[in-house]
């Protein structure tokens, strides 16, 4: 077969499969764009009679979508922020300092990437109870972080291995601290395994679910993973606005993921293949 | 690193030895609990249908999410590392569904498989493909494995982008002096590409365990574990006993077996297999 057709049948098979993939998506945006006077969306709802925002306005007004986004920024930008800074420092201390059991630790570690968060559930909620957090952000920030450690401390160990021993050395001749070595030299090219750390820590924490279900009761602290379970009965005979919801949970994940992902291959290459 | 260890030690070591020393109790969660020993574990090992079929369901999402997407993902890395229009296009749709939460995926996927006015269903009827129409979800023969579906369909991506990486960083010079000794395509993919791919091979299906073990959102949005315990995984039957039906000493010993499980493969694969979490670690 020559190559030419080879790459042609390639595309064709590729696009098909990409058609398979979109559908579901565009279906999510199209059924939002419904209008509300439309009864029986056909075919899933890929076929609607025009576009309204009528969806979203009815969402903003009849369920307070706003809450419940703030609530997800606040359980998630601090649980990134504080895995960030957390596991780069304790990557660092595993890489470069000497403690007691280091690699005790360090394997430690490791097994929790292999814990399965449902084991989890039942003592956490009960940490919580105990600890006044049920209802709280902190309930969930401070789970999410000690779960997302772990992998951020991986990514950032194998990228601090491979840097310069000479560079650090040099540091250290002029007088720099350990504390500075981390925060002057490593840190500051450490971009891309950053980049992977704040996409992965973004998008389990904003999409995470077991542990919002049983740690958030009241509606009011609720994040936006949970609000198609509060209002589908709500919603349940009107498709447009749930699939509004469902636009609105999707598009801040699709927003960070493009900011992000010129770094992702890079990241992903530089932790999966050195290996 | 102290305070990555208070963390870890509060939410994740604690709550370890917590199961074990729970799941030896009969307790609601409110009133006094009331030690029974081994009671629930001989009791979820001999006499409870839910946790076997659990257990079945497991092992059928193992094997049918872990291949597949494998496979279908290694295909499309190829092809869009081979140099076709869009190929950057076509990796963002493919890898688009692996971000979105299962929440949002299980409800779409509800009103693709419905019934009534369901896409599928709605195909069927207008194209005559009858086939098409099925009770995706409540029939309890099919239920899992329209779960299944939809769950390598989220994430063949995730394969596709590692096997992308990985065939980014295999060296030129192997690949041009097989072809220059005369090794067709298909050759140096059996010969060359695939066994030095061998760490990605491992480190998906290492994640493909784990993420089997973890199901929870998609199977709870889709189906709640039904009908009929169906489409129970581990994770919402301990969901179910727990907080539906107030069992916090059973749900315990299923949380137990569980890390049993995790643990016991993982080990097996990083022993056995060779297997290192290279990217998810």
């Amino acid at each position: 077969m020559p190559a030419r057709t080879a790459k042609a049948l390639g595309f064709i098979f590729v696009s098909l499969l990409a058609l398979l993939w979109l559908v579901p998506i565009l279906m999510m945006l199209v059924v939002s764009l419904m209008p509300p006077d439309q009864r029986a969306p056909r075919f899933g709802g890929l076929l609607i009679r025009g576009v309204s925002i009528q969806n979203y306005v009815t969402v903003f007004l009849d369920a307070p979508i706003l809450q419940h986004f703030i609530n997800s920024l606040a359980i998630t930008i601090p649980s990134v922020a504080l895995v960030v800074l957390i596991s780069s420092l304790a990557a660092f201390a595993l890489a470069r300092l000497a403690f007691f059991a280091r690699d005790l630790w360090f394997y430690l570690l490791i097994m929790t990437l292999m814990l399965p968060i449902p084991t989890l559930v039942v003592p956490i909620f009960q940490i919580n109870k105990a600890l006044g957090l049920l209802d709280s952000y902190l309930g969930l920030i401070l789970p999410y972080t000690a779960l997302g450690v772990p992998f951020a401390i991986v990514i950032f160990r194998s990228f601090f291995a491979g840097f310069l021993r000479e560079l650090e050395e040099a540091a250290i001749l002029d007088g720099c601290t350990p504390f500075g070595i981390y925060w002057r030299i490593m840190m500051p090219v450490s971009g891309p395994a950053v980049a992977v750390v704040i996409i992965w820590q973004f998008m389990t924490s904003w999409n995470e679910f077991i542990l919002a279900l049983v740690t958030m009761n009241s509606v009011e602290t609720k994040p936006l993973t949970l609000v198609p379970l509060v209002y589908s009965g709500q919603f349940m005979m009107r498709p447009g606005p749930m699939f509004a919801i469902l636009t609105l949970i999707t598009l801040p994940v699709i927003v960070v993921y493009y900011l992000m992902q010129r770094f992702m291959v890079s990241g992903l290459t530089a932790g999966a293949v050195r290996g | 690193m102290v305070p990555a260890l208070i963390l870890f030690g509060v939410f994740v070591i604690y709550p370890i030895f917590y199961i074990f020393a729970a799941s030896l109790y009969e307790w609601d969660g409110i009133n006094q609990a009331v030690y029974v020993g081994l009671q629930n574990y001989i009791e979820m090992l001999t006499d409870d249908r839910a946790f076997r079929v659990a257990i079945r369901n497991s092992l059928y999402w193992t094997v049918l999410t872990i291949f597949p997407q494998m496979i279908l993902g290694f295909v499309l890395a190829s092809l869009l590392t081979s140099g076709i229009p869009f190929q950057n296009a076509f990796r963002v749709i493919f890898f688009m569904p692996a971000i979105i939460s299962p929440v949002v995926l299980g409800i779409i996927w509800q009103r693709i498989y419905a019934p009534f006015g369901g896409l599928l269903a709605d195909l069927a009827w207008e194209t005559g493909a009858r086939f098409l129409m099925q009770p995706y979800l409540s029939d309890p023969k099919i239920a899992i494995f329209s779960a299944i579906a939809v769950n390598v369909w989220q994430w063949t991506g995730f394969s596709m982008l590692m096997y992308v990486a990985g065939l980014n960083s295999l060296p030129r010079e192997v690949l041009s002096a097989a072809e220059v000794d005369g090794a067709g395509s298909l050759q140096r993919t059996r010969y060359i590409v695939l066994p030095m791919l061998r760490h990605v091979h491992q480190t998906l299906i290492l994640l493909g365990v784990i993420g089997t073990l973890q199901t929870f959102a998609l199977v709870y949005m889709l189906t709640k574990g039904g009908p009929n315990h169906a489409t129970e995984m581990l994770p919402t039957y301990i969901f179910q006993k727990a907080f539906t039906l107030q069992g916090m000493g059973y749900a315990s010993a299923l949380a137990v077996a569980l890390l049993a499980i995790a643990l016991s493969a993982s080990i097996f694969q990083v022993r056995v297999l060779g297997s290192r979490f290279t990217i998810g670690g």
